[in-house]
């Protein structure tokens, strides 16, 4: 079996962090985990130490996607052969992970927990961006992604050392269109989302007009002029 | 009508190099994709200002402006002006995010050298990452240059 590293972005995630990663670790010894705090500024590092979890404490907020790097640079630098991400507030439910492992081995670079591929998609104003994302990657890749804003995806490890060095690759649904365009296999399996149990979603009214317009913008035009380049290290680039 | 010529291509030259200078960047990797969004928003507004120059006509007499030119600029130093100001804010951010990382860094340095008991070997074990390059131990020293 691959050795795969479960990375858990947590922000201001003190009220859910400990139940989420106590039940991987006690239910699913067998994957290994990294919690890495991304400076937030309640008890998440220090519950994370007290309960004696694998911590990665980043000093400053990075963002999501500066957060997860940071857990693929970890795994890409202790040789794992793949990576998943994993929300730390408890959405994601660890019996998939198999599941998504297997396809994963089956040949795949990415596998996204996906929750609307035997389910349909409710037409409400929150899924409105997700409909919109998933036009815009049929749209420029002629692939059909069901649920490309899920946060539950897994990445093979030739993916994991090139997310882990690069700039532009967050992730986030314009990487994913990225990929597909450059050859990437990216597969989906029908998950189930558990719904937040408390605190509060990152996005707003605000924060989701900007999220739609940068992803957009991103995958409809941005997208089609960026090279993809595995080879030449820069500098501040090389692990 | 003919010097407004003049200046619609002007419009449209500046809108297309803006759009192309910072596409050229996205493609070396030397641009994350949340910053070109601004600078391919002027490109399009320039564009619009160029092909419809009659809306700056009509907005400028539904204001009191001299002439359209004057509306042209204005908007254009407004735009640029929010963007100043935010930059200064996102500066002053990292600045100071830069200062807690360097502290951060600092009294971690601190705390290894004073649990490495007298007398042993200048670089912790552990302290060069897996594939540094030969010669330059990311040691305690090298950090302060």
């Amino acid at each position: 079996m691959s050795k795969l590293l479960i990375v858990i972005p947590a922000y201001n995630e003190q009220d859910n962090i400990v139940r989420v990663v106590t039940e991987l670790a006690e239910h699913y010894p067998q994957y290994d985990y990294v919690v890495v705090n991304d400076g937030s500024r309640d008890r998440t590092a220090a519950l994370c130490r007290a309960h004696g979890f694998r911590l990665i404490d980043l000093p400053v907020n990075l963002g999501l996607a500066g957060a997860f790097q940071t857990g693929l640079r970890y795994a890409a630098e202790n040789g794992y052969d793949c990576a998943l991400q994993f929300d730390g507030d408890g959405q994601h439910q660890p019996k998939y992970i198999a599941p998504m492992l297997k396809l994963l081995e089956e040949g795949a670079d990415i596998v996204i927990g996906s929750r609307f591929i035997t389910v349909k998609k409710p037409k409400s104003l929150r899924m409105l961006g997700s409909y919109l994302i998933s036009w815009a990657i049929r749209l420029t890749t002629g692939r059909a992604i069901c649920d490309p804003t899920s946060g539950m995806r897994m990445y093979s490890r030739r993916l994991l050392e090139e997310f882990a060095q690069n700039l532009n690759y967050g992730p986030e649904p314009d990487t994913i269109s990225y990929l597909i365009k450059n050859g990437a296999v990216v597969k989906e399996l029908q998950v189930e989302m558990a719904e937040r149990t408390s605190g509060q979603s990152y996005f707003n009214l605000m924060r989701s007009a900007e999220y739609m317009v940068k992803m957009g913008l991103s995958i409809l035009l941005i997208q089609w002029f960026r090279k993809r380049d595995t080879t030449t290290p820069y500098p501040e680039r090389s692990l | 009508m003919e010097e407004q010529l003049v200046l619609r291509c002007l419009l449209v030259l500046g809108s297309l190099l803006t759009a192309a200078f910072i596409l050229r960047r996205v493609r070396k990797a030397q641009v994350q994709i949340e910053d070109t969004i601004f600078w391919l928003g002027f490109s399009a507004l320039l564009l619009l200002l160029s092909i419809f120059p009659q809306a700056a006509f009509r907005l400028s007499r539904a204001l009191g402006f001299q002439s359209p030119i004057n509306l042209v600029y204005l908007l254009i130093i407004f735009v640029l002006l929010a963007k100043q100001f935010f930059m200064t804010i996102r500066i002053s951010q990292m600045d100071s995010k830069l200062r807690s990382l360097a502290q951060r860094v600092a009294l971690n340095e601190e705390k290894i050298e004073r649990s490495r008991p007298a007398g042993s070997p200048e670089v912790p074990a552990g302290c060069v990452p897996p594939d540094s390059p030969q010669g330059s131990p990311a040691g305690p020293r090298s950090v302060s240059k």
